[in-house]
């Protein structure tokens, strides 16, 4: 499990590496576990958060080689966002690979 | 605290009418007519790093007002504001064409980036755009060009369904050199398929949520 939530983990500091290189330097994101993503206390605007959305969607599909979603209804209606922090987004995704790609 | 627009925006117009609404609500944010006063902050958006992007900025303030004041009544030009805040950003829809039912969306900026952060309010904002083309105007397609070097848009708009429709060489002259424009189009039926859903999602994300504390 932990090789998994590496690897989740990887797929998102990239994602965030490379919103980073669209970013001015004084607009970067801190990349880390605990990085604030979207919310009311958090860090990114939607254009921000759309890119990050998109590339960690896209990585996942390639990598566990199924269509994942990060956006549905069962996302929006969880007590947490799963996009307040890194490390929501992460239990999030190993929650969907769960039950998508079973290890 | 109201969910979206407001129940009048959603019904379409008997006869379309070509006379920009004042003001389109939302949760996070409200667009109303930019106005001569708007001047100041908008030319200073338009000088800043984000909108490196968008076609040259007015030389002067007083250029920037007077093409504010020369905007034809066929152009919705809207500033974007925060709720109960500040204004953050610009949008508009020109080139309004009710004959073949269709617009541009165009002027997108959001210059008070620190203000926007951890809202939905660029999100918001365009989906207040698309209410007023796709359900008051009864428009069938929105179009737009987004100049190829600028990836979060070009990334953040596709995700939004809009499609990208081909590619226009050497379009603008930016930073000294020719870059190509990325042509982009939303079809009515895409926008209730895939950008409505999309935005509402996004929307929720910008919500406070319950604790359990």
């Amino acid at each position: 499990m932990a090789g998994r939530r590496d690897e989740v983990l990887r797929i998102i500091f990239g994602a965030l590496e490379s919103l980073n290189q669209e970013l001015d330097e004084d607009a970067r994101v801190e990349v880390g576990p605990s990085t604030p993503l979207f919310g009311p206390e958090a860090s990114l605007d939607s254009l921000s958060l759309v890119s990050v959305i998109v590339d960690v969607e896209t990585a996942l599909t390639l990598k566990w080689d199924t269509p994942i979603s990060l956006t549905d209804d069962r996302a929006m209606s969880r007590e947490i966002s799963p996009f307040d922090d890194v490390g929501a987004l992460t239990d999030y995704v190993l929650e969907l690979l769960a039950e998508l790609a079973p290890a | 605290m109201t969910h979206g627009p407001t129940e009048s925006l959603r019904a379409p117009l008997e006869t379309p009418s070509l006379e920009a609404p004042p003001r389109l609500v939302g949760e996070f944010v409200i667009l109303r007519a930019l106005t001569c006063d708007d001047a100041p902050i908008t030319h200073r958006w338009r000088l800043g790093a984000r909108a490196r992007h968008l076609n040259g900025a007015a030389a002067s303030l007083e250029d920037q007002a007077r093409w504010i004041a020369s905007r034809p009544t066929g152009e919705f030009n809207y500033m974007i504001e925060l709720v109960g805040g500040p204004a953050i950003g610009m949008l508009s829809l020109v080139n309004i064409d009710l004959s073949n039912r269709r617009a541009e969306s165009a002027r997108f900026l959001i210059g008070d980036e620190a203000a926007a952060q951890g809202a939905p309010a660029a999100v918001e904002a365009m989906k207040l755009l698309y209410e007023l083309a796709f359900e008051r105007l009864g428009l069938e397609r929105i179009y737009g060009l987004v100049e190829e070097r600028n990836h979060l848009m070009l990334k953040w708009q596709k995700y939004l369904g809009m499609k990208e429709e081909g590619r226009l060489r050497r379009h603008f002259f930016m930073d000294g050199e020719f870059v190509d424009a990325v042509s982009l189009g939303l079809l009515a039926e895409e926008y209730r398929a895939t950008s409505l859903p999309r935005m509402r999602s996004l929307i929720a994300l910008g919500r406070p949520r319950a604790t359990g504390a």
